[in-house]
């Protein structure tokens, strides 16, 4: 069979294909086809087609009940980042601060452990999870469109940076353009290249929660994080915990159920300065100006501190609130 | 006969000198006005005469041409009321003429005869002083701005007494003493009024301090207003020099406080977000006149709803705020006015307003946040210090007790202003380790570990210390632009 035939066909027909259809209008596309030809115009262009059959082709994957023929592949790391633990961190676009801040650290903490991160690259926590585990090692992300589209166009610059560290993937050759119904269709690649997938925020009604859905069917294990009850944001995550999915409390809660060890980084002791802001902040997110009330240090010193905080990734900010980073375990 | 009077017409914020002449010849009653004089400037001729006779003096029953020389210079306004008035009179022999020597004059009449103030005395009066001449005839109103520029002011209420003054029956009333300083000070709101607020607080300390740009970023009604507004009354009071150059440009625009004549308190100004770019920055058809920039000169230009305004407003001000001046050119004109300003601007987190407000549920997708984040470009950006998100402040802290007041803040600025003056803090190598490693972990882009180190030292300043401490680097890194904004 004729992979990449097929990923062409279905991409120039608008049809979902896994495998050689039997009809006349393929053979004849078939032997149109100078696949010799097509193979080295996207070697010119730095793109690597990986089809099903071939052993780099990512395992996890090519068990999926509806495994796509190839993938299309842009970026410098090696196709065995996939032979590594993967984990799914998505959710919604319009996501809130706490959860693409939630987002950011999961990935960050994830990818120190050497877990690879794969998303969608959708704006909100996608973005946010690609960008957290950039920071400390690989990440992946899968298209509903040609991996030389970058969409959406907020993001080029950030998949320009994951081309280099990591990888972009999608089983639409280049050129195709983003289309509603090739969506769904990604996130079944994105929970299939997965051991398991963590649902940040949600909405009652998300792609999120299609991929959750999806990895499920699969078998996989699906994790959700614990959200407010009245935040509309909540819904689908809580939702999934009454399902019986794993609730995201810590790190390690994510690292457990893909059995990798946490990596801790040399936790070192803070000074009692900075102890005092840390516990003040861990009674629950809170502006600079209640720190200084409930310190009683002075606005400047609660700035000092807090600076110093975030670089060691003990707090973090978002629209003014801070809170306290994610819980190793 | 042909007499002669001189008077300063205003281009751009400077003098020029203009001869009005006068020449009366026999002939059919008439009364021309030529030297391209506007519309403001011909209809004089109606309000000349009227004063004229309010006055009891007689008006030439003949053919009367004025000439505004150079007759190349567009002339604008009605300050050449009084000056044509009295070249007509002397022309007429009921001035004497030789009495006008050393003397310019500047206003406006009324129909009543009564002499009216108009913008940019003080640049008029600076005019004269530059020409030699050591007496300017103006209304009563103007006359402490005219005593600035150096020159003998001659303040009267009427045309009739001017022309009693030039006789030598009659001298002119002493000009009002000026206001003190002080006095204006106490009118700019005070930092007491503000309740909690403390970081936001501490941030506009340091901006006074070190004179850095600030930009605040919360939900509406977390008070960013009420704290820019609070920003004059902790800078220094302005020198001599600066209060000069600050008054002549509010001299030309009109908006010299009554009362007032040199403004000792840095200006507050704060157009509204639909403000056009020749508003903002100056121009003009015909004559330039000075924009907002400039009228904030040596003080603090504030931008509310920063990102509403126009781009090619927002783009205009990167000028000025690199270079402490804007030259404006039109094809009949060019200017140069001063513009040293300290800008802060506000915004809100979403186009909505409710992003960071705990009560309210945002509605804006992430597409219109970044839409209305994109409106402030990068260079923008880069001229901003200080950057810091206001959040709403609980009841509970609204109900606490005031805040420090502004003279003490004040104080503290200006200790520390003279410290960063007299010797700035030195660096030391654990305050740089502590940027470096930030640089690295933020990251942070060439120009932001410039601002930090620029803020850091204004801290150390404000803090009394002769180094640039780690605890102040943190501090200044607690204020840089977030990352959504393009760091």
């Amino acid at each position: 069979m004729s992979e990449l035939a097929v990923a062409m066909f279905a991409a120039s027909t608008d049809s979902h294909l896994l495998d050689e259809p039997r009809s006349a209008r393929f053979e004849r596309f078939r032997a149109e086809l100078d696949e010799r030809g097509v193979v080295a115009e996207l070697e010119r262009r730095g793109i690597r087609w990986v089809a099903r059959g071939d052993h780099l082709f990512p395992a996890r994957l090519r068990t999926i009940h509806d495994p796509p023929p190839g993938l299309f592949i842009r970026g410098t790391a090696a196709l065995t980042v996939f032979d590594a633990p993967c984990v799914a961190v998505v959710g919604a676009r319009a996501c809130s601060a706490y959860g693409a801040a939630v987002a950011a650290e999961l990935s960050r903490g994830l990818a120190r452990a050497g877990v690879v991160v794969v998303s969608g690259l959708a704006r909100g926590i996608d973005g946010a999870a690609h960008r957290g585990a950039l920071e400390t090692g690989r990440t992946v992300a899968v298209l509903g469109c040609g991996v030389d589209r970058d969409y959406p166009r907020a993001h080029r610059t950030l998949a320009a940076s994951i081309a280099e560290n990591g990888l972009i993937v999608s089983e639409y050759p280049p050129g195709v353009e983003p289309t509603p119904w090739r969506f769904p269709a990604r996130n079944r690649i994105v929970a299939g290249l997965c051991d398991a997938t963590v649902v940040v925020e949600a909405r009652e009604r998300s792609g999120a929660l299609i991929t959750a859905d999806l990895a499920l069917d699969e078998g996989r294990e699906v994790l959700a994080v614990p959200g407010e009850i009245t935040s509309l944001l909540s819904k689908g995550t809580n939702h999934l915990l009454r399902l019986g999915a794993t609730p995201v409390t810590c790190l390690g809660d994510v690292l457990a159920v893909v059995g990798v060890e946490p990596s801790r980084p040399a936790a070192t002791a803070l000074e009692p300065r900075l102890e005092a802001v840390r516990a003040a902040v861990a009674d629950g997110p809170a502006a600079a100006d209640e720190l200084v009330r409930k310190t009683g240090l002075s606005a400047g010193d609660i700035a000092a501190a807090l600076a110093e905080l975030e670089l060691v990734g003990a707090v973090v900010q978002a629209d003014g609130l801070y809170r306290v980073g994610m819980p190793m375990s | 006969m042909l007499a002669r009077t001189v008077t300063h017409a205003l281009v751009g914020i400077d003098p020029r000198r203009v001869e009005v002449e006068a020449h009366i010849q026999g002939g059919v009653p008439a009364f021309a006005i030529v030297g391209l004089a506007d519309r403001a400037c011909q209809e004089a001729k109606a309000r000349v005469r009227s004063s004229v006779a309010a006055a009891e003096l007689e008006w030439p029953g003949t053919r009367i041409t004025i000439n505004l020389a150079p007759a190349s210079l567009r002339k604008e306004g009605s300050g050449f009321d009084l000056p044509i008035a009295l070249a007509v009179l002397a022309a007429s022999y009921q001035v004497p003429a030789q009495s006008l020597e050393g003397h310019a004059a500047f206003g406006e009449l009324g129909l009543d005869g009564r002499l009216r103030p108009v913008p940019g005395a003080l640049v008029a009066a600076e005019g004269a002083r530059h020409a030699g001449l050591t007496h300017l005839v103006c209304a009563a109103e103007s006359a402490p701005e005219v005593a600035l520029a150096g020159v003998e002011p001659v303040g009267v209420r009427h045309l009739g007494e001017a022309v009693s003054y030039l006789r030598g029956e009659h001298e002119p009333p002493e000009p009002p003493p000026p206001d003190d300083d002080f006095a204006v000070l106490a009118c700019v709101p005070d930092l007491a009024d503000v309740r909690g607020q403390e970081r936001a607080r501490r941030a506009l300390e340091i901006a006074a301090t070190g004179g850095h740009n600030l930009l605040l970023a919360g939900p509406p009604g977390t008070g960013k207003t009420m704290l820019a507004r609070r920003l004059p009354g902790l800078l220094p009071l302005l020198g001599d020099d600066a209060a000069l150059e600050v008054t002549r440009i509010h001299s030309v625009c009109g908006t010299l406080p009554v009362g007032a004549c040199l403004v000792r308190v840095p200006p507050f100004r704060a157009p509204h977000h639909s403000s056009s770019v020749a508003g903002l920055i100056g121009g003009g058809a015909g004559s330039l006149r000075p924009g907002e920039v400039s009228l904030a000169h040596r003080g603090v230009l504030f931008l509310d709803e920063f990102p509403e305004f126009q781009r090619p407003v927002l783009e205009a001000l990167r000028q000025p705020l690199e270079d402490g001046v804007v030259s404006v050119a039109r094809v009949a004109a060019r200017a140069v006015f001063p513009a040293r300003i300290q800008l802060v601007a506000a915004m809100n987190l979403c186009p909505c307003g409710a992003r960071g407000d705990a009560a309210v549920h945002c509605a804006c997708t992430p597409e219109r946040i970044q839409r209305y984040r994109e409106k402030l470009s990068r260079a923008l950006l880069d001229r901003f210090d200080l950057a810091l998100t206001v959040p709403r402040p609980r009841g509970h802290e609204l109900a606490g007790p005031p805040g420090e007041r502004s003279s003490v803040v004040r104080a503290r600025v200006l200790a520390a202003r003279a410290r960063l003056r007299d010797g700035p803090p030195s660096r030391t190598p654990s305050g740089d380790e502590l940027l470096e490693r930030a640089a690295e972990r933020l990251p942070l882009s060439g120009r932001g570990h410039a601002r930090v180190a620029r803020v850091a030292a204004t801290i150390a300043a404000l803090a009394g210390s002769d180094h640039v401490l780690p605890e102040h680097v943190a501090e200044a890194l607690s204020y840089r632009l977030p990352k959504e904004h393009g760091e």
